[in-house]
C-alpha cells in the first residue's frame, strides 16, 4: 500500500488518458473522469484522510469501518456503479485496508499526527473539516 | 487417410493476434478458426438447433460493440446488436469430470438438464469418422450404461480442463499420460500433443478445440431450452488457473461463439450464492448487518480450491484465495497404481492392450472409490485380460495412506487461506464444502477439523453451487435487477497469485501480491544494473515461486532509450493495474531523470504470449538476463 505513492500518481496521471481510450467498450460511456462519484468533492485527492474517504470519525470502531466500506463499495465499485472508473474503489479500499487492521491503523494515525505537526499553520484552516468529524462523534 | 491431410491441430493461425478482448470473432461468422473439423461441427450444430428450436429467430449477429476488433482484422459492417432477446449471461461450470449450465430465469437460478435428464454432464468429446459429439447429449455413447466404457476407449478426449494452457513440462500433463487417449510430451515447455483414436489411427487435436466443441453443444442445449440465442457467459475456473490458461478458456469460448463476461474462481461463485442466502436470511429475520465469515472448500476431479469470504448486506468480500492442482483424478490414479503397481512395466507405449486395460481398471477403481464413501471396505476385482488380474480389498486407512500427499496439499491451502485472511479457525461462521470430492469422508473430516467445526453449511448443494453462483453473477453482470432484491449483490474479488517481474538475476519481484483486492494498482521502482545501461527487459510473471522461473511467464517487453547514467541512479517505475474486468495492464518507464530526453511510458496488456512457451523464459534469461537486468530499488521511507 505504501508503495502506491508519488511515482504512481505521477505515472498514472500521465497514463490515464491512454488507458481510458483503450478501455474495453463494455464500460458504457467509458468515462475517463477518475471517480468523483459518491466521494465528497475535494480539491485534491491527497487532501482527504482515510477517515474522510470512508466518511467515519477518527474514533470509529472496526465494525463501523467495515460497514462504511461495504456501503461505499456499493456506490463506487465498478461492478456496482456502471461507468465509474477504478480510482474511486482503489482509494476506498486503500483507506479500508489501512484502517481495518489495528496495527496499520495505529501506524497511519501516527503518520498523520506527525505530518500535521510538521505543517501546523495551514492545518488550522484545513483542520476545520477534520475536526468536524470528531465533533460529530457522540462520545 | 494420410497424416498430412488431417485437419491442422492448431486452431490459431500464427498470424492471429490474440488477447481476450482482441477476439478473433467477427460479426459475420461465429468462428474464424482454421479447423475445418470445428467448422463442420458448428455447421452441424446450427442445423440441429435450427431444427430443434421452433420459435423462428435470426441467428444472432455477434455484436461488434462487445469486441475490440483485432488490429489485423478486416472491418465488417456495423451490425446492430439484437436487443429483442433477453440478453442474460448464462453460467457455466466446466468441470474436469462433469459440466453444468444454469441461467437466471427471472426469479431464480435454474440448472438446465440435457435430453437424458442430467444436470451434470460428462465432460468429453468423442471422435468418430467424421463426426464429433460431446458429452452434453451423450449421443456418442452406444448405450447409457456403457458411456464410461466408450469414453475410455481412446476415441474420446476428456480432462480438457487439466490439459488446457499447460506446457509439456507440467506435472499435470505428465500425469495425464496414463489416460486412454494419446498425450505426447517433449518436456521442453511447449504444448503437449494430444490425439484421439479414430479407426485405429491417432488423430490430433488440442484441448481448446475439444473444449470449444463441448461448449458448442452446451450452447445449443441452452438455446433449445431458452428458445433464443445466447452469447454471453460467466464461467467458473479453478483458483490456480494462470492468466495464460484463462486466455485459453476465453479462446475456446470464442470459438464456440460465446463471449466471456467474467471468469470467476469457483469458490468465489459459491461465496456469491452464500451471500445471497445470507441476505435473504437477514431479510427474513430482520438481522443487523453482522459480518459472516465463510470458508469455502471446493474439490473436484481436477482441482482443489479454498477461499475465505466475509459477507454482510449482500456484499461478499473475498479475503483470501488459494488453490492447487490436486483432485479426484489424482486420487483415482493413486489407487490404480496401488492396485496394480506393475502397470507401467506391463504395458509399454499406448497400445490397444494398454488402452483396454486402463479402461477396465479405471472403471473398477472409480466404482470402488465411490462405494468407499459409504462403506468400510471395498473390493477391486477386475480381469484385465492376457492373464493379468487385479484383486484387492481396500479399506479407509489404506485409502488415506495412499493419498496422504493429496490430503496434505488440501490442508496446506486451507491453512494458507486462513493465514492470508489473518483469521483463526474460531473466526469462521460457516464451512462450505463443495465439489465431487467433498463427499469423501477423509476430506470432510480434514476440512472441518482444521476449521474446528462439527458440521458443514447445509443450504448449498455440493455439485450445483459453483454453476448457480456463476448464473447469479451472469444475471448481475447483465444488469438484471430483481424486485425482491435477491440480485442486489456485490462480490469484491481478489487476485489469487502474485504478479511481478524478473529482477536481480532470476529473482521474482512481486508488484501485486496475491489476495490483493481488485481493481488494484500497485507500482514498484527498479534501477539499472550497469553503467550507461540503455535498455531493460521487463519479463512479467505470475505465481508463488521465489524464482522467476518457477512462475508462469505472461509476457515481456523492453524499455529502450534509458538516458546514460551510472548504474543504480536511474529510477524505472513498473506499475501493474488490474481493472474490474480482471484485465491486467503493465506500465513501465523511466521516472528519474525526467525531461524531454526520456522516452514515453509503455503500456502492455498481459498476457501477451500466444502459447505457453516454457522455454521462452529460459531463452530470455540466457540472452538478456545479464545485460538487460533490473534491480529492485530499495523503498525510500514514506513521509
Amino acid at each position: 500500500m505504501a508503495s502506491f505513492a508519488a511515482t504512481a500518481a505521477a505515472a498514472a496521471a500521465a497514463l490515464l488518458p491512454g488507458r481510458c481510450a483503450g478501455a474495453p467498450g463494455a464500460r458504457r460511456g467509458g468515462r475517463c473522469a477518475a471517480s468523483a462519484v459518491a466521494l465528497p468533492p475535494a480539491p485534491a485527492a491527497r487532501a482527504q484522510t482515510h477517515y474522510e474517504v470512508l466518511g467515519v470519525g477518527a474514533g470509529a470502531s472496526t465494525g463501523e469501518i467495515r460497514a462504511a466500506y461495504r456501503r461505499l463499495a456499493r456506490e463506487v465499485h465498478p461492478d456496482a456503479a456502471a461507468g465509474s472508473g477504478n480510482e474511486g474503489f482503489i482509494r476506498l479500499h486503500a483507506a479500508y485496508a489501512a484502517l481495518a487492521d489495528p496495527d496499520e491503523r495505529a501506524r497511519y494515525d501516527r503518520a498523520v499526527a506527525v505530518r500535521r505537526a510538521a505543517e501546523a499553520p495551514p492545518v488550522a484552516s484545513v483542520g476545520f473539516r477534520t475536526r468536524r468529524w470528531e465533533t460529530d462523534q457522540c462520545w | 487417410m494420410q497424416p498430412g491431410s488431417s485437419a491442422s491441430p492448431l486452431l490459431l493461425p500464427p498470424s492471429t493476434a490474440f488477447s481476450p478482448l482482441h477476439s478473433p470473432l467477427r460479426s459475420r461468422s461465429h468462428c474464424n478458426c482454421s479447423s475445418p473439423r470445428l467448422r463442420r461441427s458448428i455447421a452441424k450444430h446450427r442445423r440441429e438447433v435450427a431444427r430443434a428450436v421452433t420459435v423462428a429467430f435470426a441467428w444472432p449477429q455477434m455484436s461488434e460493440h462487445f469486441y475490440t476488433v483485432a488490429s489485423d482484422s478486416e472491418t465488417t459492417g456495423e451490425d446492430k446488436p439484437q436487443q429483442s432477446f433477453p440478453d442474460v449471461a448464462i453460467g457455466i461450470d466446466i468441470g474436469t469430470s462433469k459440466c453444468s449450465v444454469a441461467v437466471w430465469n427471472g426469479n431464480q437460478v435454474e440448472l438446465l438438464k440435457n435430453t437424458r435428464n442430467q444436470k451434470g454432464m460428462r465432460s468429453y468429446v468423442m471422435f468418430k469418422d467424421d463426426t464429433l459429439s460431446a458429452g452434453v447429449t451423450g449421443a456418442a455413447a452406444r448405450e447409457n450404461g456403457h458411456e464410461e466404457r466408450d469414453i475410455l476407449s481412446g476415441s474420446a478426449i476428456f480432462n480438457m480442463k487439466r490439459l488446457i494452457g499447460r506446457m509439456d513440462t507440467d506435472e499435470v500433463v505428465q500425469a495425464s499420460k496414463s489416460l486412454p487417449f494419446l498425450v505426447q510430451t517433449l518436456g521442453i515447455g511447449v504444448r503437449p500433443f494430444i490425439a484421439a483414436l479414430v479407426n485405429n489411427m491417432w488423430r490430433s487435436t488440442t484441448p481448446e478445440e475439444v473444449l470449444a466443441i463441448f461448449l458448442l453443444e452446451l450452447k445449443a442445449l441452452v438455446e433449445m431450452h431458452l428458445k433464443h440465442p445466447v452469447r454471453n457467459a460467466v464461467l467458473t475456473i479453478p483458483v490456480s488457473f494462470s492468466r495464460f490458461q484463462q486466455t485459453r478458456i476465453e479462446r475456446a469460448c470464442a470459438m464456440a461463439g460465446l463471449h466471456v463476461l467474467r471468469l470467476m474462481p469457483e469458490p468465489t461463485a459459491v461465496a456469491l450464492l452464500y451471500a445471497q442466502q445470507q441476505q435473504q436470511f437477514m431479510h427474513d429475520n430482520m438481522g443487523s448487518g453482522i459480518e459472516k465469515i465463510a470458508l469455502i472448500f471446493n474439490m473436484g476431479a481436477g482441482y482443489c480450491d479454498a477461499a475465505v469470504a466475509a459477507t454482510a448486506g449482500g456484499v461478499s468480500q473475498i479475503r483470501a484465495l488459494s488453490g492447487c492442482t490436486v483432485g479426484g483424478e489424482d486420487i483415482l490414479q493413486n489407487i490404480m497404481r496401488h492396485a496394480l503397481p506393475s502397470f507401467d512395466s506391463l504395458y509399454a507405449g499406448q497400445t490397444m492392450d494398454r488402452i483396454k486395460s486402463i479402461g477396465l481398471l479405471r472403471i473398477a477403481t472409480q466404482d470402488a472409490i465411490h462405494k468407499l464413501a459409504n462403506q468400510d471396505t471395498v473390493e477391486i476385482n477386475v480381469d484385465l485380460g492376457n492373464g493379468h488380474k487385479v484383486s484387492k480389498i481396500l479399506d479407509h486407512s489404506e485409502f488415506e495412506q495412499v493419498n496422504q500427499a493429496i490430503f496434505e496439499k488440501c490442508e496446506n491451502i486451507i491453512n494458507q487461506c486462513l493465514i492470508d485472511a489473518k483469521l483463526v479457525p474460531e473466526d469462521i461462521n460457516d464451512v462450505i464444502l463443495v465439489g465431487g470430492c467433498s463427499k469423501i469422508p477423509r476430506i470432510r473430516s480434514l476440512v472441518l477439523g482444521l476449521c474446528k467445526k462439527e458440521i458443514s453449511y447445509k443450504n448449498i448443494d455440493a455439485l450445483e453451487a459453483a454453476v448457480s453462483g456463476a448464473a447469479l453473477e451472469g444475471a448481475i453482470a447483465s444488469g438484471v435487477t430483481d424486485s425482491s432484491g435477491s440480485l442486489d449483490l456485490l462480490t469484491i474479488q481478489a487476485t489469487p497469485m502474485n504478479l511481478g517481474i524478473r529482477a536481480g538475476g532470476d529473482s521474482f519481484a512481486a508488484i501485486i501480491p496475491r489476495n490483493t483486492t481488485v481493481p488494484a494498482r500497485r507500482d514498484m521502482l527498479f534501477t539499472t544494473t550497469h553503467d550507461n545501461q540503455s535498455e531493460a527487459l521487463i519479463a512479467v510473471y505470475e505465481g508463488e515461486g521465489e524464482r522467476a522461473e518457477d512462475n508462469h511467464l505472461l509476457g515481456y517487453f523492453k524499455i529502450t532509450g534509458i538516458p546514460a547514467a551510472p548504474k543504480e541512479t536511474v529510477e524505472i517505475s513498473v506499475c501493474m493495474d488490474i481493472d474490474a474486468s480482471n484485465v491486467l495492464r503493465v506500465f513501465a518507464g523511466v521516472v528519474k531523470p525526467q525531461g524531454p530526453a526520456v522516452p514515453p511510458f509503455i503500456e502492455v496488456r498481459m498476457p501477451t504470449l500466444d502459447d505457453g512457451h516454457g522455454w521462452c523464459g529460459q531463452a530470455l534469461a540466457k540472452m538478456y538476463g545479464k545485460t538487460l537486468d533490473l534491480a529492485v530499488l530499495p523503498k525510500k521511507l514514506q513521509p
